[in-house]
């Protein structure tokens, strides 16, 4: 009897399987990557040339966020201290500490140092910190409690749905700009009401006090 | 159901038409398929000669799974890099702006220029500068690009070999050394009105008392050697423009961009502001040979060759001597008689047109003015000066300032003194002789035979080296840009400016002062203390220096610095004599014709020819991008027989014997321009030149015409033979790419004065009231339904206080297409390469429609009107309709914005935009070397995207890009976006300033503006909050003469244009045709036809 299949038609099944296989991982490896923290970077602690620890800078002396990040105010950008202002302090205080070291180099040699970025939002992405510290909303909301970090990490995923969280709802994040670098705030709450409620009463307050209007539904509100 | 299908109601065939091409005028098949098309044939179709379609594929397939093996999101880690120090007024990410100036030939050009974290990337003009209020040209706007040119002149260079400023400064000891009295030292330098410079001319000359200072510029033309012979030594005429009631420009172009003229196109501009509050205007008459942007805003044109300019103006000397009893005029035009001015040898319209212009003329004395085209031989322009002196002019509306410039030779005495061995040491500061000099001159030779040549170049040109690269020059040292260097300049109002560095040199470059404070004292002093000196005689040093100085530095100008105007009188003896002996043009032989060398729009006298943002703007008036062609009436190539072309502007060459030279051209056909006279631009067909000025691998950048030029015809040539030639040639012309299926001709609208102020005297609501509104195809269409239902976007219950729109003064707009340029600075839009705006590909953002007008198909003698058209942000926007993807859609504000990142590219939305304002980046413009210069790959140029090819700009070009804007990639949908990055920038300063208060955060009326309103040097753009009627947008779109365009699509758009208005003299010859009442559809509306207008 004739063959009705070609003698290689044997080996589609095999074919077929591997190849699905390697669909079946494609997509498993996608998952894992795309579709977990892992990929919006939360958790990333990576090693400072300085290891600043920011809990005590701030919980323990007390310094305010805006004494090193100066321009936050001001600028789409909110800076990373030059050495000189790390120096105005350790000129004075621990200034043979060992890990200060690169801080003495780069004012020796005028060489920058090379702080590791950890929030990176993507170049067609144009966020303004100043409008947002200005408008009530603190440095918690995204970048966490950095006041007691020890070492900084990636604490909220940055990603567009969480971004319009806030953008279609800011009641339930903003805060008297007063109280906008002082991170462990708390709404206060009245008798009886719970700290969800208090934010809710407080932000929908200074919403409508301050004619809050963040872009929802405007593109290019971020992206130009 | 069937479709509802908008049936376009038919083009009447007779009567006015406006026309954008003679395809279009005859309605050629080829563009009626043009019309259908969004792109020519096979553009959209990948077509390159390197790689098919099915190689793409193949190598498509390849990289898509490299792609995924290579984990496209894995993220590397990155440094954030603070200052060491904190740098002074430095803020991290946000602009600081610092005042300066740029030289030009007329005059310095005041500036502001913004710098981000110490790179400069965009120009602005100095708002505070009374002449110029914040307009600036398009070579002050590209500018920035030749700051980051990667083609720049990088080394000190001895014979050709890399060496450095050491041992370059030990030569020049060297030589100066050997210099003695001088007399063996000469300078060849170009215009720039900086009083450093002449101080250290003069002290150079104290120590070399014999040195030769020369001062060249091919294009600049003689009118201050011409005003000196009038009015004396050292004197210069500049126009009040704002003070004249009736201008009559004879062969010249005052509107054009020359070069720091920006206070004349105010003036003249400031003057055609109609409101229903002031009704009036100032009156143009343009007598030119070819259509320029200053005959384009002309209310009476004539077309008169360029070498009878004098018989015309010797014309209307006799008819305002005789009227005004004056005989030095009639003596002066006798020499003229021989020569009349002709325009289809129809005598009697012309002499008409004379009489007529100079009674208008004799009716405003001391209220009119004169202008002659400044490189019109002298005897020319006497008489432009003795008309102006009869009528009364002088000290009026023409004022003279005294020059800070001290005389110099001309570049024709320089030759001769080389030519008699007496210069033993050249130094060549800018400039490009070899290039540019009179082609009798042989100035590569003459340059050859001096001993010691150094040369300060920006770029290493034709003057440094030759085709085959053998050095022309001794010593080549890299030329710092003005935006790196210390200097200062007087501007056209003679107001002192200065000019001092955002960066430091990138390639340690020297200015001019730097080589000249060497020459003349001996050492290469720190930064600005050559300046400071300069600055402190012209102070008298009195007060504080330190303060003033920074006062100075932080303005870019002294206020009220303009020394007083200085008395004219008009020497008529010596003026007489002069011109007598200089004679007349004489009269062209029949048979022959004309070649007039103009200045190019773009690349001026081919300095500008590597500037990519240049070379692919199209000129004001032909459309022409990436090349120069020889400009010729329809008249002229019907006689010639090159009247053909296709829709691909293939056009027919023609071969040019001028005197012993011959040059073959491509030929173009110029509507408007004077039969058997030739415009051939300069500036083009470099052969030494970087990158961009060689234009696309097979497909070069234009002709030399510096090679018909000689020193007895700088401007004009007579007797030239013409000779078709073999072959066609291909052109980037753009005056048919979007053409908006033939709608076009509805959109620009015009009147007269006298129609415009009955119009704006009516009552609102009345059918004349709304007369501009109810033009062409608005007359008669009842407004499309929309299917789509919203709330207004401007209502005041929106929860965006602001709705951003814009006004277009369609009667101050020149075409001068500077708007185009700003776009491109401030929006990071990449150039294309010539072959691709072939292909209709251009990504400008704006652009700007010129359109011809004309009765019965007249080709030889139409109108012409400009009209800038961007995005107009429509309420019910077509484009947002069709996007599957949801990536282009309506913001609060009233925008129609764009999300790159959604974008997949369907180009569904470019096909339903009735304006055809976006633009599709079809490869990866930004990243890819669009001029296919790099060799040794498979595929080069555009046609590479994969394993092979080269990503990526030079970094010196990252460096200009607007860090505020997305540089959009391949495959992404583009267009204007009304400048939201400035519109975000507004309303977060808004927002911040409003920190704990209760205020609703609004941005202030005029508080900022786009790009191209801010460039525009008539304010021809307007800019603002339509909801705030307090800002200037919301006040001039109110008036009588605003517009939107295809109202009757009901697309309800955000841009009002502004009619056009002119101001016909009705007792002119050909006032008849001006401005009437006819619409573009060849309908008449009756009920909304005023009476006392034009029929």
């Amino acid at each position: 009897m004739a063959n009705i299949f070609p003698r290689g038609s044997n080996w589609i099944p095999i074919k077929l399987t591997v190849i699905s296989s390697f669909i079946g991982l494609a997509i498993f490896a996608g998952c894992w990557y795309y579709l977990t923290p892992k990929y919006s970077r939360v958790g990333y602690q990576p090693v400072q040339p300085v290891p600043f620890p920011h809990d005590i800078h701030t919980s323990q002396l007390g310094m305010d966020c805006r004494y090193c990040h100066s321009f936050v105010e001001v600028a789409a950008h909110s800076n990373v201290p030059t050495t000189q202002v790390c120096l105005n302090c350790h000129s004075q205080i621990q200034k043979d500490n060992p890990k200060l070291k690169p801080l003495w180099t780069s004012w020796e040699t005028g060489q920058p140092v090379q702080w590791v970025q950890i929030h990176k939002t993507p170049d067609y992405v144009y966020f303004n910190h100043s409008v947002h510290v200005n408008r009530g909303v603190s440095c918690v909301s995204c970048h966490g409690t950095v006041n007691h970090m020890e070492v900084v990490y990636h604490a909220k995923p940055h990603t567009m749905k969480w971004c319009l969280e806030c953008h279609r709802e800011p009641e339930l994040f903003v805060r008297p700009v007063a109280e906008v670098t002082h991170l462990d705030w708390q709404p206060p709450a009245k008798a009886g009401e719970s700290i969800d409620d208090a934010q809710l009463r407080i932000g929908t307050e200074i919403k409508q006090r301050e004619h809050l209007n963040p872009p929802d539904k405007n593109c290019a509100g971020c992206h130009r | 159901m069937s479709k509802r299908v908008f049936h376009h109601p038919p083009e009447a065939q007779s009567g006015r038409k406006y026309w954008r091409s003679l395809g279009q005028l005859e309605k050629t098949p080829e563009f009626n398929r043009w019309l259908e098309k969004e792109f020519p044939q096979g553009a959209a179709e990948f077509q390159g000669g390197e790689v098919s379609r099915r190689n793409f594929l193949q190598l498509m397939g390849a990289s898509m799974a490299l792609a995924g093996l290579s984990f496209a999101s894995c993220r590397r880690q990155l440094n954030l890099v603070p200052f060491t120090k904190g740098v002074e007024w430095s803020i991290p990410g946000k602009a600081l702006f610092y005042a300066t100036s740029m030289p030009a030939r007329r005059g310095a050009e005041p500036l502001v220029v913004a710098t981000y974290d110490g790179r400069p990337t965009k120009i602005e003009g100095n708002p505070t500068h009374p002449a110029t209020a914040g307009a600036s040209s398009i070579w002050a706007q590209s500018a920035i690009l030749d700051l980051y040119d990667p083609d720049r002149s990088r080394d000190f260079l001895n014979k050709g070999q890399k060496s450095d400023s050491l041992k370059f400064t030990k030569a020049l000891d060297e030589i100066l050394a050997s210099g003695g009295d001088g007399s063996g030292i000469a300078f060849l330098v170009e215009r720039n009105h900086s009083p450093t410079r002449e101080r250290l001319r003069a002290l150079a000359e104290k120590k070399f008392p014999k040195l030769s200072w020369c001062v060249y510029e091919p294009t600049g033309g003689i009118s201050d050697e011409v005003s000196r012979v009038a009015f004396g030594d050292g004197i210069l005429v500049t126009p009040q423009l704002d003070k004249a009631d009736v201008i009559m420009a004879v062969d010249c172009d005052f509107l054009s961009n020359s070069g720091g003229n920006l206070d004349q196109i105010r003036q003249f501009s400031s003057r055609r502001k109609v409101s229903a509050t002031d009704s009036k205007m100032n009156r143009l008459y343009v007598v030119e040979n070819r259509y320029t942007v200053t005959g384009g805003m002309a209310d009476h044109r004539l077309r008169v060759p360029a070498s009878q300019a004098g018989a015309f103006l010797a014309a209307l000397a006799n008819a305002i001597g005789a009227a005004t009893k004056n005989s030095e005029l009639a003596d002066l035009a006798k020499a003229w008689s021989a020569n009349t001015p002709f325009a289809d040898g129809d005598k009697k319209y012309v002499e008409n047109w004379v009489s007529v212009s100079a009674s208008d003329l004799l009716a405003s004395k001391g209220k009119s003015v004169v202008l002659v085209g400044d490189r019109q031989p002298a005897a020319v322009q006497l008489l432009g000066h003795a008309i102006n002196s009869a009528l009364g002019n002088l000290g009026k509306t023409l004022i003279g300032r005294r020059t800070i410039e001290k005389p110099a030779l001309t570049i024709e005495q320089l030759a001769a003194a080389i030519d008699a061995k007496s210069v033993k040491a050249l130094f060549i500061l800018g400039g490009n002789p070899v290039y540019n000099a009179p082609a009798d001159l042989k100035w590569a030779e003459k340059q050859a035979t001096v001993p010691h040549v150094v040369r300060l170049g920006y770029h290493e040109d034709e003057t440094s080296k030759s085709e085959q690269g053998t050095p022309r020059v001794e010593w080549h040292v890299p030329m710092a840009h003005f935006l790196e260097a210390w200097s200062d300049g007087v501007a056209n109002d003679g107001s002192y400016t200065s000019v001092q560095p955002m960066i430091l040199p990138l390639f340690d470059g020297w200015s001019e002062l730097d080589l000249l404070s060497i020459v003349a004292g001996g050492q290469k002093p720190a930064g600005a203390e050559l300046v400071q000196e300069t600055f402190g005689e012209r102070t008298g040093g009195a007060g504080d220096f330190t303060a003033a100085w920074a006062k100075f530095l932080h303005d870019g100008f002294i206020a009220d610095s303009a020394p007083a105007p200085e008395a004219l009188s008009y020497k008529g003896s010596e003026a007489a004599a002069y011109a007598a002996k200089a004679g007349p043009v004489p009269a062209a032989a029949a048979g022959t014709f004309e070649v007039v060398f103009a200045a190019d729009s773009k690349v001026d006298d081919g300095r500008f020819a590597n500037n990519g943002w240049l070379q692919e703007l199209p000129d004001p008036i032909t459309k022409l991008t990436w090349d120069n062609a020889a400009l010729i009436s329809p008249a002229t190539a019907e006689s010639l027989g090159i009247a053909e072309y296709d829709l691909h502007m293939r056009v027919k060459r023609i071969t040019i014997k001028a005197g012993e030279a011959t040059l073959t051209v491509p030929a173009l056909i110029s509507p408007g321009a004077a039969d058997n006279s030739i415009t051939l631009p300069l500036g083009y067909g470099r052969t030494v030149v970087g990158r961009v000025g060689r234009g696309t691998a097979n497909l070069g950048t234009g002709f030399n015409a510096y090679l018909l030029r000689t020193s007895q015809n700088p401007y004009f040539v007579t007797g030239a033979t013409v000779t078709p030639a073999d072959g066609m040639y291909e052109m980037g012309v753009t005056q048919e790419h979007a053409s908006m299926e033939g709608r076009g001709a509805d959109f620009t609208r015009e009147a007269t004065l006298t129609q415009y102020n009955i119009v704006a005297k009516e009552p609102e609501g009345t059918p004349t009231s709304a007369y501009f509104q109810k033009m062409g195809m608005d007359a008669h269409n009842p407004k499309n339904v929309s299917l789509y239902s919203h709330p207004p976007l401007n209502s005041p219950t929106s929860i965006d206080p602001h709705a951003w729109g814009m006004t277009v003064d369609l009667n101050s707009c020149t075409g001068c297409s500077a708007c185009m340029i700003a776009c491109q600075a401030e929006n990071n839009i990449p150039i294309v390469g010539k072959e691709q705006v072939i292909d209709n590909r251009e990504m400008h953002w704006i652009r700007v429609d010129r359109y011809y007008a004309s009765e019965n198909n007249d080709l030889k003698d139409p109108e012409l009107i400009s009209q800038p058209l961007m995005c107009q942000h429509c309420e019910n926007a077509p484009c947002e309709t069709v996007c599957p993807v949801n990536a282009t859609v309506h913001s609060e504000d009233g925008l129609n914005v764009m999300a790159y990142n959604r974008c997949i590219g369907t180009r569904y939305c470019a096909n339903n935009c009735p304006f055809k304002v976006r633009r599709f980046n079809f490869f990866d413009y930004n990243q890819r070397d669009v001029l296919g210069h790099k060799k040794g790959h498979p595929f080069t140029g555009l046609y590479k995207w994969n394993l092979t090819s080269d990503k990526g700009m030079p970094d010196t070009l990252k460096m200009q890009k607007n860090p505020n804007v997305t540089v959009r990639m391949r495959g992404v949908m583009e267009k204007c976006t009304f400048c939201v990055q400035r519109i975000q920038e507004a309303k977060i300063t808004a927002k911040a300033h409003s920190r704990d208060t209760d205020a609703i955060p609004r941005v202030p009326a005029n508080a900022f503006t786009t790009a191209c309103a801010q460039v525009c040097p008539t304010d021809a753009i307007t800019f603002g909050d339509i909801n705030n009627p307090e800002s200037n947008v919301s006040k001039i779109k109110a008036d009588a003469r605003g517009y939107r365009l295809l109202e009757y699509l009901n697309v309800s758009t955000r841009v009002w244009y502004l009619a056009r208005i002119r101001n016909p003299n009705p007792q002119m010859p050909d006032a008849g045709k001006l401005g009437a009442f006819i619409h573009p559809a060849g309908e008449t509306n009756e009920a909304a036809t005023p009476t006392g207008g034009h029929s």
